[in-house]
């Protein structure tokens, strides 16, 4: 609906985030013209709407209920199938190994087909009974599974069909201990032995083999998952104690020793740009000294009310060295040899530690007419324009508009400065506004030519 | 608008998959319902579709001269794959439904058949297997002009115009699976082979196709034991194995214990056959599940409800043992006779609170199912805003993510959907208004059952060796 009409920058999960309480907090504190404030009213409807919620709530909880899903009942049986033998004990059930590894559970349970052919074996007269059937299929399925694995046949996944490699007699004579009639366990055998070539893969879950990797076929499924090497490089080259790794640690050596040249050519460069730094702050600093005292001398005969403090002028002889000078109102225009001279005075004097720390508080200080501190430096820049002085450097100041066409608008005095590099410096004007550039946030109007009417 | 999200579909995929089960809407969303509610016309499950060029054929001159006229009482039997017909409902009441498949019943007259159904206005969840009575012959249509249509319409529109027909079409919830592997999906699991189950104390029709072994495919009805959840084709057989199955609850370590409610933890590695049983079983409700890959490299968390006949399950999550996309949770389920009564908040929860354990920040795995989004959205809801209305000072993303184990990506799209985020002079602000918070809250839905962090005895997953 209403979108910013600018992108908000990313979010940093790691900023915090201001937490406001109130979404009226959102209306007041800001002008009401940014594109933001619809998303606003939104959300301030949004809590309006708190209030009457319970017109939207109904529709919305019917419909809900009305999701039809697939149906389920109560078992009739159940409570005769699943025995009440279970007391949960006080501490926390824990596993027990898997069935597989107790190897007395019979895991097999026998299918449709198993219990139709007992049926008919059983038919003439019960000689086995479901149980024991179960337990010699499961028996017989163990088996044959040890016996293919001590014959290495056992495939990792389902490639090709599986073949029963237990023999009757061996069968026979392992699954003594069971006491089952021969002509009965023939006849298991011969049937277990027919079904698993039908089945061409063990009958027993848990003894088919998954299929391939490979294997596109969507029926078929639980296969294995390719084990992603994570390669441990790094341990098993620095265990290797040979020639190749004895040169690579040569050139290891040879790279960092250069590393360490270059590093310290660089420290000694850096050092020496500190130096030049250092050098050039000093000079201007005894620069901006000479200009600041030569200012106040000025300062004192245009007022001559003025009596200086004894601390603050005239205790030091470049103060006076440079006054006429500083009549000119143009620093380029030194000459040359005081300027040296000064500096040379000046680096005498001053330690550099201390004017590193003058330097550091100046920013702090903007009260630039409270010179207590004689050390205290001016800059050039901040100081406005003396148009006596503009007038004496032949500099004529531009005609102000606003007396020309004799319109209403207050009139604008032009607040020339000297900015860096000491050029002088007028605020534009904007002519249709009648305004200095930079105050735009006033409203646009056109100048108009009539005085406004009476009433 | 009232959000009781049952979290019985959130699916998972978990690898490469030529098998993706997929359907077409999810009718079950709280989205569903509302246009069940006669907003949105109701049958855009991509009927057309599946049976698109498929067995619809021409077959005689009356149905050829009225196109989709009504066949009326002289209509052929059996009826055509792709008919469109009105069906009597288990409420007694006609809907409309499409033939999406046809069998012979067997030891019957050459022309009985049963139909199986997909009644346009819900999910797929509810296609079953009808009988010809059920079906109101005198409104009959066919589809035979189907081709024709698809061809004359195409012509009308641009190419662009159809890509995004095609797109809206197979948007609803499964946004991340393209067009073609839909259909393939769809094409594969288009009829349930298991209609029903049994599960311990209840019967449940089932939801979904899922690919048991072929041994099983000539049966409609499994029977579950509800403890070690091995299947079977016949009562007998069940009751035969209940009186040796010496399991009465998960075999796996508890690690939670409040009142009846118990979870266990199953490595999948040492329970092989225990996470298969588990997983065809949980495709049976879930469309978007894979068991393309097996289950070792997964813990599986089930919750019970325990008396004195054993631990019984309502549900479960599976995650993976070792994330690289700090996935805290790939698959969860929540039974269709527990369902709607908090069980899917309570796993939920869990699973951010063993995340919490590990000391970690953990997501879902993606894609989300719409109920899956809407359950996890409730979940991040009640969790984030209960910390923005207490909380007085400054917060970061990154805090929060912290407290709450929530992903910090989970937590600025949970954020952002409820416009909570501001941009205002040049930084973000989160809007914790009390009256806006408390109205999202509501529309949250309740918290469901609470997970007691005293009564998880739990240690993170170590590899053995």
């Amino acid at each position: 609906m209403s979108r910013l009409s600018f992108r908000p920058r990313p979010l940093d999960i790691h900023k915090k985030l201001p937490i406001v309480k109130s979404i009226k907090d959102f209306e007041d504190d800001d002008a009401p013209a940014t594109a933001a404030s619809t998303r606003n009213s939104q959300l301030l409807r949004l809590a309006a709407d708190a209030d009457n919620e319970q017109v939207h709530q109904t529709p919305g909880k019917k419909s809900s209920q009305e999701i039809p899903t697939p149906q389920f009942s109560v078992v009739a049986t159940y409570e005769r199938d699943y025995a009440r033998t279970f007391a949960q004990p006080t501490s926390y059930l824990r596993a027990r190994g898997a069935r597989a590894e107790i190897g007395e559970f019979v895991e097999y349970d026998l299918d449709d087909e198993d219990e139709d052919w007992l049926e008919e074996f059983n038919k003439e007269r019960k000689t086995l009974t479901p149980e024991k059937f179960e337990t010699l299929l499961f028996k017989l399925e163990v088996l044959d599974h040890k016996i293919r694995e001590k014959a290495g046949v056992i495939t990792p996944t389902f490639v090709s069909p599986i073949p029963v490699l237990l023999k009757l007699d061996a069968a026979a004579e392992a699954l003594q201990s069971l006491f089952v009639r021969f002509a009965v366990f023939q006849s298991v055998y011969n049937y277990w032995k027919g079904k698993r070539e039908r089945w061409q893969k063990p009958i027993l879950r848990c003894l088919q083999p998954p299929p391939p990797v490979n294997d596109t076929n969507p029926y078929n499924v639980f296969r294995p998952r390719e084990k992603a090497h994570r390669l441990h490089t790094r341990r098993i080259q620095r265990r290797e104690n040979n020639v190749q790794s004895f040169e690579k640690l040569r050139q290891v050596r040879r790279n960092l020793d250069q590393v360490k040249t270059v590093l310290e050519a660089l420290i000694k460069r850096e050092e020496k740009k500190r130096e030049v730094m250092e050098c050039e702050i000093n000079l201007q600093r005894i620069q901006l000294k000479y200009k600041h005292e030569a200012q106040l001398v000025e300062d004192r005969s245009a007022l001559p009310g003025f009596i200086p403090a004894p601390c603050k002028f005239g205790s030091r002889e470049d103060d006076l060295m440079d006054s006429d000078d500083a009549t000119n109102g143009r620093p380029h225009a030194w000459p040359t040899a005081v300027h040296l001279q000064s500096i040379d005075y000046k680096m005498a004097m001053v330690p550099a530690g201390r004017m590193r720390q003058d330097l550091k508080r100046a920013p702090l200080r903007n009260g630039w007419l409270r010179k207590m501190d004689p050390n205290e430096p001016v800059l050039l820049f901040a100081r406005g324009v003396d148009p006596d002085k503009l007038a004496a450097a032949g500099i004529v100041r531009p005609p102000d508009p606003s007396i020309e066409n004799g319109s209403v608008a207050p009139p604008y005095r032009f607040h020339g400065r000297i900015g860096r590099g000491g050029r002088i410096i007028f605020d534009r004007w904007n002519p249709l506004l009648r305004a200095p550039l930079g105050h735009e946030s006033s409203a646009y109007v056109l100048p108009s030519p009539l005085p406004p009417p009476n009433g | 608008m009232a959000r009781t999200p049952r979290s019985a579909a959130i699916r998972t995929r978990t690898g490469v998959q030529p098998l993706r089960f997929s359907s077409t809407v999810q009718m079950g969303s709280i989205e569903g319902a509302k246009a069940e509610n006669g907003v949105a016309a109701p049958a855009c499950n991509g009927g057309d579709q599946r049976n698109g060029g498929g067995g619809a054929a021409v077959r005689d001159s009356e149905a050829e001269a009225g196109r989709k006229g009504k066949a009326g009482a002289g209509v052929a039997l059996p009826l055509e794959v792709g008919t469109r017909v009105m069906c009597r409902w288990r409420d007694q009441k006609l809907h409309p439904v499409k033939v999406i498949e046809r069998r012979k019943i067997p030891n019957a007259g050459p022309n009985d058949y049963e139909y199986y159904v997909h009644y346009t206005e819900f999910n797929r969840r509810l296609d079953e297997w009808v009988k010809l009575e059920q079906l109101d012959l005198d409104t009959v249509e066919t589809d035979i002009d189907e081709k024709v249509e698809d061809k004359a319409t195409s012509l009308k529109m641009t190419r662009h115009q159809k890509r995004k027909i095609d797109e809206t079409h197979v948007e609803k919830g499964h946004e991340e699976l393209d067009a073609a592997s839909l259909r393939e999906h769809e094409e594969f699991t288009k009829v349930k082979n298991i209609a029903k189950i049994e599960l311990g104390r209840y019967e449940i029709d089932t939801w979904y196709f899922s690919p048991f072994p072929p041994e099983y495919n000539d049966s409609s009805k499994l029977y579950f034991c509800e403890f070690c959840l091995n299947f079977m084709k016949r009562k007998e057989q069940l009751q035969r194995h209940m009186r040796k199955c010496d399991l009465k609850h998960p075999p796996g370590d508890e690690i939670y214990r409040s009142g009846t409610l118990s979870m266990f933890e199953v490595d999948g590695k040492k329970n092989k056959v225990y996470g298969q049983n588990l997983c065809y079983l949980a495709k049976l409700f879930l469309d978007h599940k894979t068991l393309y890959y097996d289950v070792d490299l997964f813990l599986f968390y089930v919750l019970c409800e325990c008396d004195d006949r054993g631990c019984h399950m309502v549900g479960y999550f599976s995650k993976e043992k070792h994330s690289e996309e700090s996935y805290n949770l790939a698959c969860i389920l929540t039974l269709p006779p527990y369902q709607r009564k908090g069980y899917g908040k309570f796993l939920i929860a869990f699973s951010y609170e063993l995340s919490k354990k590990e000391g970690k920040v953990g997501t879902p795995e993606r894609p989300l199912s719409d109920l899956g989004l809407l359950s996890y959205r409730g979940y991040w809801t009640r969790v984030l805003l209960d910390i923005l209305k207490k909380h007085k000072s400054n917060i970061s993303i990154k805090e929060l993510s912290d407290m709450t184990a929530i992903k910090a990506d989970d937590i600025l799209s949970t954020l952002q959907s409820l416009d909570l985020i501001q941009y205002r002079k040049g930084q973000h602000v989160i809007c914790a208004d009390p009256k806006v918070l408390d109205r999202h809250l509501k529309a949250a839905g309740r918290g469901g059952l609470e997970v007691d962090v005293s009564k998880l005895i739990w240690t993170p997953y170590k590899e053995q060796g």
